[in-house]
């Protein structure tokens, strides 16, 4: 588990962090008194994930295509 | 009258500090049961080192004799750490569980809880782990079995930790239905429903991260209990954690001391319909202080209800 704040990180690294922690919680490698700690970073690492991928589609929405299927710009997208 | 089974060597297991699983936990639940008026109090005894051998092989209770030190502590895993008095207390837990089994069968008593420490659910065949020695709760089961020839016996964990020792020790006994409730995910990442048992014994509800008192009333009514109710056991022990409370520093269930109650009400149901009302308690896991106190009282009393 790494010391680096989740706000901190690119997608990617969130990732791959957070397939670790859960492979850790289940192959029961977690001593009991840091299986909380695992479970709450993973838990974060989920949330962060989830936000940056919610941008990513923010931003892939905004893109506008002209009548050729090429992008032209972007576009002010009201995503609830 | 239901009886209570304590030694004071449960104070003389001593982890180091910061450990959760500390001595003040015996100090509390102690203090918590001498606050009710109707219990009666036995010593737990020394345990043969027979009674070990009905669930552990005999290298591995002299390896935990011979890790026994003179001083300070030894440690079987990142959880698991030895004082110079681990070996009395976890031999009186042994021995608590057994004697309160013979008073229930021998009819001295309806109901007993075992007030010791270390806990024992996660403790397996040949591996101290997650601050448990012995199966205590399979050793009682298998007590019940062998000694006392009972035909079924079930032992329910609500501990907020899967019992993967007791699962582990019974999972080749098809006299007995071991069935957990539990965080998922969570230490030791075992009790997954479709671990069952070689026999169909086993069942296993594990319950999301955050969850509360309805969850739990849902996995208790709807899985755990039918199971028990067709399984008709003779004896049911429990392996009473209360660290799914909500302010467990353990865990991430948001379980009160009402919900130990109700489910300590659901268990007692059960054995007064099959079990002649006949139930052993032992303690297991609870890390907040005042929480444990809270629920081991709220356990106890329904406990005491049941055997007036």
């Amino acid at each position: 588990m790494s010391d680096k704040p989740v706000s901190d990180m690119s997608f990617e690294e969130a990732m791959k962090e957070l397939e670790g922690v859960v492979a850790k919680l289940e192959s029961g490698d977690v001593p009991l008194e840091d299986s909380i700690k695992f479970y709450e970073r993973g838990a974060a690492l989920k949330a962060h994930c989830q936000k940056k991928l919610a941008e990513a589609e923010e931003k892939v929405a905004q893109i506008t295509l002209d009548g050729d299927g090429n992008p032209t710009g972007t576009a002010a997208v009201d995503i609830q | 009258m239901t009886q209570i089974y304590w030694h004071e060597s449960a104070l003389e297991h001593v982890t180091p500090p910061g450990h959760p699983e500390r001595v003040a936990r015996a100090e509390v639940v102690h203090a918590a049961l001498q606050n009710l008026d109707g219990l009666t109090w036995h010593e737990a005894p020394l345990a043969d080192r027979a009674e070990v051998l009905r669930c552990h092989p005999e290298h591995y209770l002299e390896r935990v004799e011979a890790a026994i030190p003179n001083e300070s502590y030894v440690s079987l895993d990142a959880d698991t750490h030895l004082s110079p008095g681990s070996l009395g207390a976890v031999m009186r837990g042994v021995g608590g569980c057994c004697s309160a089994v013979d008073a229930v069968l021998a009819g001295d008593a309806n109901t007993a809880f075992v007030a010791m420490r270390p806990p024992g659910h996660h403790a397996e065949t040949e591996t101290a782990m997650g601050f448990c020695l012995f199966g205590n709760a399979a050793i009682a089961a298998k007590r019940a079995l062998d000694h006392h020839g009972l035909s079924r016996v079930a032992v329910l964990d609500f501990d907020v930790h899967h019992g993967n020792g007791t699962q582990d020790l019974l999972w080749n006994e098809p006299r007995t239905l071991f069935a957990s409730s539990h965080q998922m995910p969570l230490y030791p990442g075992t009790g997954a429903t479709h671990e069952t048992g070689a026999h169909n014994n086993v069942v296993n509800a594990p319950l999301p991260p955050m969850s509360g008192g309805r969850e739990m009333r849902r996995a208790w009514g709807d899985v755990i209990l039918p199971a028990v109710d067709d399984f008709a056991p003779e004896l049911i022990i429990i392996s009473a954690g209360f660290d799914a409370h909500e302010s467990d520093p353990l865990a991430n269930l948001n379980w009160t001391a009402d919900d130990f109650r109700w489910v300590t009400e659901a268990i007692c149901d059960v054995a007064e319909a099959h079990a002649k009302g006949r139930v052993v308690s032992t303690l297991e896991g609870g890390y907040d202080l005042d929480a444990l106190a809270a629920s081991v009282t709220a356990h106890v009393q329904v406990l005491m209800e049941r055997d007036p």
